[in-house]
């Protein structure tokens, strides 16, 4: 239940820089999901988050207190680790108390606030067994009841639901956000799926190469990525991205096709190349379509089908609704309802 | 060829070798076994080379093993025709028959008196004497320009030596040294009654002279062997008593390290007596076989003659026993003489059994530990104890008939079985199997089931080598009885059980304690030089442990020790005198430096299992317990200690069986100092076979309750590894 901001964090192994100067602050109560590919830095920030690391630069604070130098005890935060890390020789009950009991809370107290938590996770079957004699979901609900239990400030994440099965994975997703809401703590949570990040956040931050590319609501990153990494990192399928030049109120993209700037594109200087980016989803059969886009292959998801083709010499997916595509080798004239420019030295999307 | 035949080749042949080389040694060779080393036994060979009878085949055994490989061979036809061994052995072989009279290579007149009792039982010579070997006196000439002629002069020459100089250094809590001052007081160890020497009047005497050389500085305290040598050796002692080892170990290429010379030991003006040290006379011996044919009498008569004696004087400073063949080599004339002046050692068997007693009476006393009577008479009594007469005959009826009824059960369930279809498929389809595992099968039972069988089964004889018998559980009852005494008197089984494992006990804790805390510093990620500590944390497990235990033992002396030197440091240190502490002389402190030096030899064994044992703890579940709110110690405690936990059971198991048997400490640094009670099962259980008259029976009975004992720990700790592995799973 705190406000958390980051000043200027760093943190260096020898000579290898992971997080470069990041700031940030994420409000009370908020789902932070810090999202990137792998080796990004995500979960090293995570982690000097709560304390396992120490930051090499800058300050962290969690509701104006600075917990820089404080060991992960003294923060009050909880954790759920990928691999769940259960105590494997306590019972699911002494791994849910072991927290409180550190703490020294009452024996009374410990045994209402475990009962509390396993009836709300639905675990209660399971609490005198031992971790091995457990399933992944069921290790991964305990991981969460050894969280909760201790009612942290802040609950931290990371990458749990990658040792799930799919199914159990949307499931244990919405399971997690009822439960964020529920106990209104901030939660900060770690992923590489950007399904996961864009269905969780409140708050998406995107990380690349140990610097945050973009911090806001994962709709507003979606719809207006502040660079082509974000851009092409958020959202599915991936925006494609075609080379061209502007030319008065169109663009001319490599073969010479053009096409018109949709209403509410930024105004860019005449002649200027650029990088479009074009969602899958942005497009539209329509006979008028000035865009030529030959079909190579079809996906069909049932809801909607992917075509994977191509525009000129460049590959380009779009997304149609309902469940019959195109045939291969069908030539198809598009209609682009919305376009990213990005400039193409910096990739800094041009508004 | 198949696997099962290769078997039955190989044990053909095992049997069929012995067989043809008993065939050949009927060709008229003559076998020698000897223990010789060194010069001595290039001495042989030089001799062998001018030997002109029949082929003589040489087998060198240590001299350890001599007697008992003798023991095993002989009496099956096996052994040497001649040997060379101490005379002090013959009463021994004559008991068991494994020598014969010399006859004929007995040359009457040609050796000095003390040699011819020696080899002499019952007025027959089993021996021809080849050399003695006797303690003589060394003298420092560079310290001593005129030799005093009795001990109180030497003792009166301390005044005159420089600081830090002994007058005289000789192992004085050793009874074979001691020796020597007893027969100036007319004492003897053994009388020839077989009853104990070291008690009464001169005893007392004997003790009360080396009482006041102590008291006067004269002789260093506890000192042993390789202390006179380096005492001698460095010149800070201007006499020693040594025997003819010292000569050898002064000896350096450049030369000797002191000038010295050696002559006769002194006269003990307090009693008018001359210090006599025992002899021991190298003597030639013959078997019953080898005594029979005259070639092997004419080789040992060859072996001790002028020409032979003269040539082992000149090439290895042997001190011939003859009195026809003086050597030019001034300290070789020095032992002859004081050959002719020495007390020949008991050939009885008693003999071995008077040591024990003798030393630890002797060690005691001149601890301060006891008032001298008081010692010797308890010393008497630990020796009658000991050659008690063995336990009466019994029937093996009750034996026989209980094994017979169990061979007979099996025979019978056996047939039963066998007549079932489907058993005798069964056993036919695994014979393949048991081709696969017929060596380890074989090997394991020769080299484990069979010793074990031996074992217990030695456990229900009685009575010395060569008059064994059946006495059935008497053995067992004697112990477990304390042989009639109270139940927890020094000595008894019980008392030293519950040494036992007391010392198992510390040492097991302290091994794990140390082991966990250095192997917790050598897995921390931070450590520089991880390399290096883990090397010098292997070291002590590196090194043999007899020789790590022998440095202890040397470091724990009260006067040369370091650890009083460090006590004496710390002492100077602080400005206060801190007393040299007689490590051995209390339990308390004799136990300590047997743990100190335990702990030592087997806390690296313990780490090396620590760290493998931590690495498999998975760092997330470490920092799960971090953010729970877990201090570094409730992380140790709570989470790494279960979590290791059953890794180390098998490794404390191990850990708990090598203590509990770890002869070589006790054995070595105390040597179950003070009076025993530091020993454990083990080195009692050696005690009763090799220094108390050979009770094999006696030690086997030992022997078997270890064992079930170690059964029944081991199996306690298994039940614990079992639940603990239980709870943490895979």
């Amino acid at each position: 239940m705190v406000e958390i901001r980051l000043r200027a964090v760093s943190k260096r192994f020898g000579d290898t820089v992971v997080l470069d100067g990041i700031d940030a602050c994420f409000p009370d109560r908020s789902f932070v999901v810090l999202v990137g590919k792998s080796g990004c830095g995500k979960s090293t920030l995570l982690r000097c988050i709560a304390g396992l690391e120490e930051v090499t630069e800058g300050g962290i604070e969690f509701g104006g207190r600075d917990v820089t130098r404080l060991a992960p005890r003294d923060r009050d935060v909880a954790m759920v680790f990928q691999s769940y890390a259960l105590y494997p020789h306590m019972t699911v009950r002494r791994n849910l108390a072991f927290g409180l009991e550190l703490r020294k809370e009452k024996r009374a107290v410990i045994d209402a606030r475990v009962a509390e938590v396993a009836k709300l996770l639905e675990i209660e079957h399971l609490l005198d067994r031992h971790p091995r004699a457990l399933s992944g979901g069921q290790r991964q609900r305990v991981a969460m009841g050894r969280a909760i239990v201790r009612r942290p400030a802040v609950f931290m994440f990371d990458e749990p639901l990658s040792n799930l099965d799919p199914t159990l994975r949307n499931t244990v997703r919405v399971d997690i956000r009822r439960m964020h809401d529920d106990l209104g703590a901030t939660t900060i949570y770690v992923t590489h799926d950007q399904v996961e990040a864009m269905t969780l956040a409140d708050v998406l931050v995107v990380l690349d190469r140990g610097v945050v590319q973009q911090i806001g609501a994962p709709i507003d990153v979606y719809r207006n990525p502040a660079n082509r990494f974000v851009a092409g990192f958020v959202g599915s399928p991936a925006m494609n991205f075609l080379d061209g030049r502007v030319v008065d109120s169109t663009v001319e993209l490599a073969g010479g096709v053009r096409v018109p700037l949709p209403e509410g594109t930024p105004a860019v200087a005449a002649g200027k190349t650029v990088v479009v980016g074009i969602r899958p989803h942005d497009v539209r059969r329509d006979p008028d379509g000035t865009v030529a886009f030959v079909v190579e292959l079809v996906e069909t998801l049932g809801s909607h089908v992917h075509v994977h083709g191509r525009v000129g010499d460049a590959v380009f997916v779009a997304a149609f609704e309902g469940h019959t595509g195109p045939k291969r080798g069908e030539t198809l004239s598009l209609v682009v309802d919305r376009l990213h420019l990005f400039d193409p030295e910096t990739g800094v999307a041009l508004r | 060829m198949r696997p099962w035949r290769w078997l039955v080749a190989v044990l053909v042949a095992t049997w069929l070798l012995p067989a043809a080389a008993r065939a050949t040694d009927r060709d008229g060779r003559i076998r020698l076994w000897h223990a010789w080393r060194g010069e001595e036994e290039a001495a042989l060979a030089e001799l062998l080379e001018s030997w002109d009878g029949p082929t003589v085949e040489v087998l060198a055994v240590p001299y350890d093993a001599l007697s008992s490989k003798l023991g095993s061979a002989i009496p099956f036809g096996e052994g040497p025709d001649i040997f060379v061994d101490s005379h002090e052995r013959l009463g021994e072989y004559h008991r068991r028959e494994l020598v014969a009279d010399v006859g004929d290579a007995f040359e009457d007149g040609a050796y000095v008196g003390e040699a011819v009792d020696a080899v002499t039982i019952d007025g027959a010579r089993f021996g021809v004497p080849l050399s003695m070997k006797s303690l003589a006196l060394y003298v420092n000439d560079d310290l001593v320009a005129v030799v005093p002629g009795d001990l109180e002069g030497i003792a009166a020459l301390a005044e005159t030596l420089p600081e830090g100089v002994v007058a005289l250094a000789y192992e004085a809590n050793n009874a074979y040294a001691h020796a020597a001052i007893l027969h100036a007081c007319g004492g003897r160890l053994l009388n020839d009654d077989d009853s104990f020497g070291f008690v009464g009047p001169a005893a007392e005497t004997s003790i009360d002279v080396v009482l006041d050389l102590l008291d006067a500085g004269v002789v260093p305290r506890e000192a042993d062997g390789a202390l006179v040598t380096n005492l001698f050796r460095s010149g800070k002692a201007a006499f020693a008593m040594s025997g003819p080892w010292l000569a050898a170990d002064l000896a350096t290429p450049e030369g000797d390290a002191v000038r010295y010379h050696v002559e006769p030991l002194p006269l003990l003006a307090r009693t008018r007596g001359r210090l006599q040290p025992l002899l021991t006379v190298e003597s030639a011996m013959l078997s019953p076989s080898g005594a029979a044919r005259p070639e092997v009498r004419r080789f040992a008569a060859f072996l001790a003659s002028s020409a032979a004696a003269a040539r082992r004087a000149e090439r290895a400073r042997a001190v011939t026993a003859r009195t026809d063949t003086p050597s030019a080599d001034p300290i070789v004339r020095a032992f002859a003489a004081q050959g002719r002046a020495a007390v020949p050692m008991s050939t009885r068997p008693a003999m071995r059994a008077a040591w024990e007693p003798a030393n630890k009476a002797l060690r005691k006393i001149l601890r301060g530990d006891a008032p001298v009577t008081e010692a010797l008479v308890e010393a008497e009594h630990r020796f009658a104890m000991v050659m008690r007469p063995p336990p009466p005959a019994r029937s093996p009826t009750i034996l026989l008939v209980v094994i017979g009824g169990a061979l007979m059960f099996g025979a019978v369930v056996l047939v039963q079985r066998a007549r079932t279809r489907a058993f005798r498929e069964q056993v036919r389809r695994s014979i393949p199997a048991w081709l696969w595992v017929a060596h380890a099968v074989f090997v394991v039972g020769v080299l484990v089931v069979l010793p074990l069988l031996v074992g217990t089964a030695t456990s229900l004889f009685g009575g010395p080598p060569g008059d064994v018998h059946y006495v059935g559980a008497a053995n067992f009852v004697d112990i477990l009885t304390a042989r009639g005494g109270p139940l927890l008197a020094s000595g008894s089984f019980w008392l030293t059980l519950l040494v036992t494992v007391l010392w198992t006990v510390v040492n097991v804790a302290l091994h794990v304690g140390l082991g966990l805390a250095f192997g917790i510093l050598l897995a921390r990620p931070v450590l520089r030089m991880r390399a290096m500590y883990r090397v010098l944390l292997i070291i002590p497990w590196a090194v043999p442990n007899y020789v790590t235990a022998l440095a202890w033992k040397g470091m724990f002396h009260r006067q040369f020790g370091a650890v009083t030197g460090a006590t004496m440091a710390l002492g100077d240190w602080l400005g206060v005198t801190i007393e040299p502490i007689a490590w051995f002389s209390r339990f308390s402190t004799a136990f300590t430096a047997n743990v100190a030096t335990n702990a030592w030899l087997g806390f690296p064994f313990m780490m090396v299992v620590t760290v493998a044992a931590l690495g498999s703890v998975p760092k997330d579940v470490l920092e799960a317990a971090e953010v729970d709110g877990a201090s570094r110690w409730q992380r140790f405690r709570h989470v790494t200690l279960p979590m290791i936990g059953p890794s180390l059971v098998p490794a404390v198991m191990l850990g708990a069986i090598w203590t509990f048997n770890m002869f070589n400490v006790v054995f070595l640094v105390s040597g179950g100092d003070p009076d025993g009670t530091t020993d454990i099962l083990v080195s009692e259980a050696y005690r009763w076979a090799f220094t108390r008259d050979a009770q094999y029976g006696y030690a086997a009975a030992y022997a078997v309750l270890i064992f079930v004992l170690l059964s029944g720990i081991t199996r306690g700790l298994d039940r614990i590894g079992a639940a603990a592995k239980a709870k943490v799973g895979p």
